[in-house]
């Protein structure tokens, strides 16, 4: 019969609109976007190199050599960060909950911002301090090597993170 | 028609693994790597106090970095392990529907997160 083989044909189609449609809403965490995770690749490549180009130290004397590339390097760490923090986070009534389950358990999150935007931010904060002690008295190497450890560990948080949201 | 109990069972507990798939693994070298690199700093950082290679002027900036990002480890581990739940509970409400649907010959609409 028609009737009878349209259904048995529309039954499995209905049943995946169904699911994707319902797949589209059941999010916890925010949406991957490309555009943060290419800023991200390009910014690490730039501040890891301007890194290893003072990495036998400095001399403040000649900072103003340098100063417009941590100038580049602070505004576009400043702009990727307010980008990747700019998506909407899922809310509903399960997210709801998770929070209050966090709450009582007496992990309730301080910092609304994601671990990302925090750890993009603690990179433009760690650039701009070393830009500071430049400007003032010069870098020991191992300063600017303590500089890059740190600036390492939050590019890896961040990358990890974004890179994990694309499911 | 009934639902196969056992057989439920089984795809809930396939789609539960096959969701987890390598989030295992990333989790764990997420760590282990955050880990190293955290006590590797701590370790640099002490040392170069000690040698006063680490001036007074970042001394300060660096020991309070270590506990921010020490902070922020723990954070996005958070947020890596909400996407692996996220993952799970779709993969596992989509095989009980599924199987619902089979039975009742009614399309269902998946309950949502959301």
């Amino acid at each position: 019969m028609p009737t009878a083989w349209l259904t048995r044909c529309l039954h499995p189609l209905l049943l995946a609109a169904s699911l994707l449609l319902s797949a589209c809403a059941t999010q916890l965490a925010p949406a991957y976007e490309p555009a943060v995770v290419s800023g991200l690749e390009r910014n690490s490549i730039a501040t890891l190199t301007l890194l290893a180009s003072l990495a036998g130290g400095t001399q403040a004397a000649d900072f103003s050599q340098r100063e417009a590339a941590y100038a580049q390097r602070i505004g576009e760490l400043d702009a990727l960060a307010l980008q990747a923090g700019a998506r909407p986070e899922p809310s509903g009534p399960l997210q709801a909950k998770l929070k209050d389950w966090l709450q009582a358990k007496g992990m309730s999150e301080p910092d609304a911002r994601l671990p990302s935007v925090h750890a993009l931010q603690r990179v433009s904060a760690t650039l701009a301090k070393l830009r500071d002690t430049d400007r003032k008295q010069g870098l020991s190497a191992v300063e600017v090597q303590a500089f890059r450890g740190q600036v390492l560990i939050y590019l890896d948080q961040a990358l990890s993170y974004e890179y994990f949201l694309a499911r | 028609m009934q639902i196969d109990l056992s057989q439920l069972i089984a795809d809930m507990k396939a789609a539960a693994s096959q969701a987890l798939g390598n989030d295992v693994s990333v989790l764990r070298g997420f760590s282990e790597r955050q880990l190293q690199a955290i006590a590797q700093q701590a370790d640099f950082v002490a040392s170069g106090i000690l040698s006063g290679q680490i001036s007074a002027e970042t001394r300060d900036f660096f020991l309070d970095s270590l506990e921010d990002m020490t902070l922020n480890f723990v954070r996005t581990l958070r947020g890596l392990l909400m996407v692996t739940i996220e993952k799970v509970w779709n993969a596992m409400v989509g095989v009980i529907w599924q199987a619902i649907s089979k039975v009742t010959q009614l399309v269902l609409p998946l309950p949502s997160l959301g």
